[in-house]
């Protein structure tokens, strides 16, 4: 019985059909976020289910994949929402790239992927409010992004341990997918 | 290795800056709806009212978690009448929880005379979790406007900032970009209400600093060509400046956020202004001299 969730692959390598059925998963899981978590009556507040997704994504395939990812579903979020276009896109892309940077370092094991994707669940949050402050003054309370970062963070380390294999299986079975295509 | 790190870079480089593009051009360009903006609001509005209305139960089996019942784990016909029961009454409840919030709302709006359209609330928020927006399953078709102010039972609840045929974009006064002429109860003074203190606080400025302003007023929509006179905003909690040239002070709002349901946009209004009326009537009168000639 191996422990091992996922085999390990060269760096840097973009997967097409892994990245379409990512992008497909995240956008679905933004549409999800705002109109089912969001109203969910759980305790402290909400998971973030696109940023969550996003550091798991972003932890399994490396920085390139992870930085279009949340390019893309950055930019998604922005056209659904009010507020100035691009926003979320810079938030997510950077945070995408920066938690792809660690796919090497976390060595596939689930503590270390939960401890990642937490804090960059935390971060991502934070940074959220502090571009939205920067750009367009429209930051609240402070105290009340904390509070929002760190249960965002928390939920995250709840959902981890269940979503991390989960996508670690799906986006393994997408490229087996396209090797039995390849001639 | 140091290849595909040099690619890496490259890639988040390239899209970090169409970011900046994209947020220069629309920053100068200012609020759109239309575009792919207007494609997709539409478009995610359709799936989101789809998906509130499949998922709407969704609430229920959560909250049915959190409170378990060990009925639900045994196997026997005996436990499953049971639950089945017991989700009948949980529908029932929640058919008429509707069916009070949909009559509490008419009540307000035959108050104030108001013209309203109702709708439900299908999405929260956006993806970033920083805007404090909420979206309704009425647009355009159903004669709704820009400005327009949303309100529920218990009064304000935001204004209408963007619209498609069948949804639209509610800014609540929460929101630290809302801003919302406003006037206290007895007056004719203006005054203003902010949002971006949180869900439970509102930052009243009134223009006129002769005035003294005291906790336990009440403030309503002053009214304007774009929006109706007289819908209950909250009460005075604290007053912050009384020596400036214009008076601040906190307010408590009559709704609370966190559980909005059930909206009417008011898209006609009465043909005079309505006054205080739509406030409760108040357990006690105000103290003597209260009332100016």
């Amino acid at each position: 019985m191996s422990v091992q969730l996922f085999e390990p692959d060269r760096e840097g390598e973009v997967h097409p059909l892994t990245l379409a059925a990512l992008v497909l998963l995240l956008l679905t899981a933004a549409v999800t976020q705002v109109s089912v978590v969001a109203r969910l009556p759980l305790p402290g507040g909400h998971p973030d289910l696109v940023l969550v997704l996003l550091a798991t994504a972003a932890l399994l395939e490396g920085p390139i994949t992870g930085a279009v990812l949340g390019f893309v579903v950055g930019l998604f979020g922005d056209l659904m929402s009010t507020h100035v276009l691009g926003r979320s896109a810079l938030v997510c892309c950077l945070l995408g790239y920066l938690v792809g940077l660690l796919a090497d370092v976390t060595e596939r094991s689930v503590l270390i992927a939960l401890l990642v994707v937490s804090g960059a669940v935390a971060g991502g949050a934070l940074a959220n409010v502090a571009v939205a402050g920067l750009i367009s003054d429209d930051a609240g309370a402070p105290g009340q992004a904390f509070l929002h970062a760190l249960v965002a963070g928390l939920y995250a380390a709840v959902l981890t341990p269940f979503l991390f294999p989960a996508l670690a299986a799906g986006v393994r079975r997408t490229r087996r997918v396209r090797w039995a295509r390849r001639p | 290795m140091g290849r595909d790190l040099r690619r890496s870079r490259l890639v988040v480089a390239v899209l970090l800056i169409i970011t900046f593009a994209l947020i220069t051009i629309d920053y100068r360009t200012g609020e759109s709806s239309g575009g792919a903006r207007g494609v997709v609001h539409t478009v995610v509005g359709g799936i989101e009212n789809g998906v509130t209305s499949v998922v709407r139960p969704i609430g229920r089996t959560v909250s049915s978690l959190v409170h378990p019942n060990r009925y639900h784990d045994r196997a026997d016909e005996l436990a499953r009448e049971n639950a089945d029961l017991r989700r009948q009454l949980a529908d029932r409840g929640e058919v008429t929880r509707q069916a009070a919030e949909l009559s509490d709302l008419r009540l307000l709006a035959d108050k104030g005379q108001y013209t309203i359209v109702p709708a439900r609330v299908i999405a929260i928020g956006d993806v970033s979790g920083t805007d404090w927006t909420v979206t309704v399953n009425a647009g355009k078709a159903d004669g709704l406007a820009v400005d327009k102010i949303v309100i529920n039972s218990a009064g304000l609840v935001g204004t209408v900032v963007s619209l498609t045929d069948h949804t639209a974009v509610v800014r609540l006064f929460c929101d630290p970009r809302s801003r919302i002429g406003a006037r206290l109860e007895g007056t004719q003074l203006l005054g203003s209400v902010a949002g971006g203190s949180g869900p439970n606080k509102l930052v009243f400025t009134l223009y006129d600093a002769s005035y003294r302003v005291r906790p336990g007023e009440r403030l309503v929509t002053f009214g304007s060509l774009d929006y109706v006179a007289g819908v209950p905003i909250g009460e005075v909690t604290k007053v912050t400046d009384a020596d400036g040239l214009s008076r601040t002070a906190e307010v408590r709002p009559y709704v609370s956020v966190g559980t909005l349901d059930l909206v009417g946009v008011v898209v006609g209004k009465p043909p005079v202004d309505p006054g205080d009326r739509v406030l409760p009537p108040r357990a006690t009168p105000p103290a003597a001299g209260g009332s100016s000639g």
